[in-house]
């Protein structure tokens, strides 16, 4: 697991494309929406809007990772046959998959840290509690299993490396920009607001800037306890589903 | 193994292979592509199950035997993004040594395939033949006793071939048992014992002199020719055993029984349809023209 974990660390950071998607793409993001997306706001709230834009490109930093960089991860691992190779050693699956998740973890942590620090020297500010950023703690973690549930999914059924990594970059692109994640919850039409509340990475950023932010940011109520019940549940369910998909398939014996 | 088969649907690849290779013995499994030789090797290592049939390494299971392996896949599976120590110590770590322990083997192992000076480099930076050893060197652990390599040496340049092809004579002295999976003649020639596979059977099996003398093919007349055309190839083919002539890169292999005689008069039919032969060499045949007395085909793809 140490192992895995050491690898897959290390080719997320030397790999420059992964740093830019992952970590520059983001921050850019949050240096031209903390300066251009504020013009009209009242001076007061300018902080606060500064805060949910760094917290929604912290988001999409972490479904980059999960969505986009772990299924290219997959697949170049199976495409230059070190399954193969690591199916004909003595070693359990499961271990190479915590490996995995817990490397994407760490990596994605590093990103959504740095893309958020970026938005705090912006101006982003923060309004919350001791709880409040223990549960954002926790919805962030949900991110990152859903994201990774995703991820797997497509790295388990899309072979090639190419292919993996712009299904995953169009999916964490066009999710996060239909589901609210980058764009206002209210300025969205009410079948994308059903979509917004139903994806998890979606309800779980909205609830993270409600914790974070403030209520008016998030659009909805993301902490009512049926929401919260579903963006577990779903969260959770794509992470098993990844998972499963990624140990029956790509270390199935043909 | 016995009576091994393998199906993909209803596409049979592996029909009914028998094959013992002893310990301490380099075998060499030689065929074209889509022969099934491949196929093979990945059961043996435990990546693809059999259809049917028994296989046994050591008296178990493949899946039970894993630690006894070292695969090579045919790809390049090394991490380009990791330097080529950092490369070993992965596999070190997946095997389940200690930090030291792992470093220490990582040490001898970079020594053996000659890559300690470049331990610190990234792959990427790497030429085609180091990074083969450096993946020979993954299944070369303490423990495995059994190494099987498949097609190790394509796509590398002659002399990294060359000295890739040293390192695995090396192996031998050390009495690894070497399965070597190859379409490549002069490869297999360095193994005590070739299997010939051809549409998942195993056609022929012996050490490879004995291969060369059973299949009763004499000299091997290379002829470069200024065109290679079908009139050319008929004209060649008269002088040639069975009348086959084996088109190569830049002419023909022609199986002669007796070159002396058959050398001025192959010259002049070539003249007489407007082909100048650039050059003419005999040698003695090879693997690969047993393989293609045998059945016809050739190992390798022809430009």
């Amino acid at each position: 697991m140490t192992a895995t974990f050491g690898k897959t660390i290390k080719e997320f950071i030397r790999q420059k494309t992964i740093l830019f998607w992952t970590i520059a793409w983001p921050i850019l993001w949050v240096l031209i929406g903390s300066f251009s997306f504020t013009g009209n706001a009242p001076s007061e709230i300018v902080a606060y809007i500064r805060g949910a834009i760094a917290l929604s490109m912290s988001v999409f930093a972490l479904m980059t990772a999960g969505i986009a960089n772990l299924p290219g991860n997959i697949a170049q691992d199976r495409e230059r046959g070190l399954l193969s190779k690591l199916m004909s050693m003595p070693i359990n699956p499961w271990r190479d998959f915590l490996g995995r998740i817990l490397a994407l973890l760490a990596f994605s942590s590093l990103a959504a840290i740095l893309v958020t620090l970026v938005g705090y020297g912006c101006g982003a500010r923060f309004s919350y509690s001791l709880t409040g950023l223990a549960q954002a703690l926790g919805f962030l973690l949900l991110i990152s299993l859903a994201a990774a549930g995703i991820g797997m999914l497509i790295g388990t059924f899309i072979k090639h490396v190419h292919g993996a990594i712009m299904s995953g970059v169009g999916t964490a692109v066009v999710t996060a920009a239909i589901s609210g994640v980058m764009t206002p919850y209210a300025s969205l039409p009410w079948l994308l607001q059903q979509f917004a509340r139903i994806y998890p990475i979606s309800s779980a950023s909205a609830a993270i800037t409600f914790l974070l932010v403030g209520k008016d940011y998030a659009g909805y109520d993301p902490l009512s306890a049926n929401q919260t019940a579903l963006t577990v549940v779903i969260s959770l369910l794509l992470f098993v589903g990844g998972l499963v998909a990624y140990s029956r398939f790509c270390w199935r014996k043909e | 193994m016995a009576k091994l088969t393998k199906k993909y649907g209803d596409n049979e690849v592996l029909k009914g292979v028998n094959l013992q290779i002893a310990e301490g013995e380099f075998y060499a499994l030689m065929g074209p592509n889509g022969s099934g030789k491949t196929t093979l090797a990945s059961i043996i290592a435990s990546v693809r199950s059999p259809t049917s049939g028994q296989i046994e390494i050591y008296g178990k299971k493949p899946e039970h035997a894993k630690e006894l392996i070292g695969y090579v896949p045919q790809e390049n599976f090394s991490s380009p993004v990791l330097t080529g120590a950092e490369n070993l110590m992965y596999f070190a770590g997946l095997l389940g040594y200690s930090k030291s322990a792992a470093q220490k083997i990582v040490e001898e192992l970079l020594n053996k395939i000659g890559l300690t000076e470049d331990a610190s480099k990234r792959v990427a930076d790497y030429s085609g033949g180091m990074r083969k050893r450096l993946e020979v060197a993954t299944a070369l652990f303490p423990d495995i006793r059994i190494l099987i390599l498949d097609e190790p040496t394509t796509g590398l340049d002659p002399s990294a071939r060359r000295k890739f092809l040293g390192l695995i004579q090396e192996l031998r002295r050390e009495k690894t048992t070497v399965l070597l999976i190859t379409h490549i003649g002069a490869d297999a020639e360095l193994a005590s014992r070739v299997g010939l596979i051809d549409d998942g059977q195993i056609i022929a099996d012996d050490e490879p002199e004995k291969l060369k003398k059973a299949s009763g093919l004499k000299d091997v007349m290379n002829i470069e020719t200024t065109i290679k055309t079908e009139e050319v190839a008929n004209i060649l083919s008269q002088f040639s055993e069975k009348k086959r002539v084996l088109e190569t890169d830049v002419g023909y292999r022609v199986y002669c029984q007796d070159v002396d005689k058959a050398t001025p008069e192959m010259v002049r039919a070539l003249d007489a349809c407007g082909c100048k032969a650039t050059k003419m060499d005999t040698e003695k045949p090879s693997l690969e023209d047993v393989f293609f007395k045998l059945t016809e085909k050739t190992v390798r793809e022809v430009s």
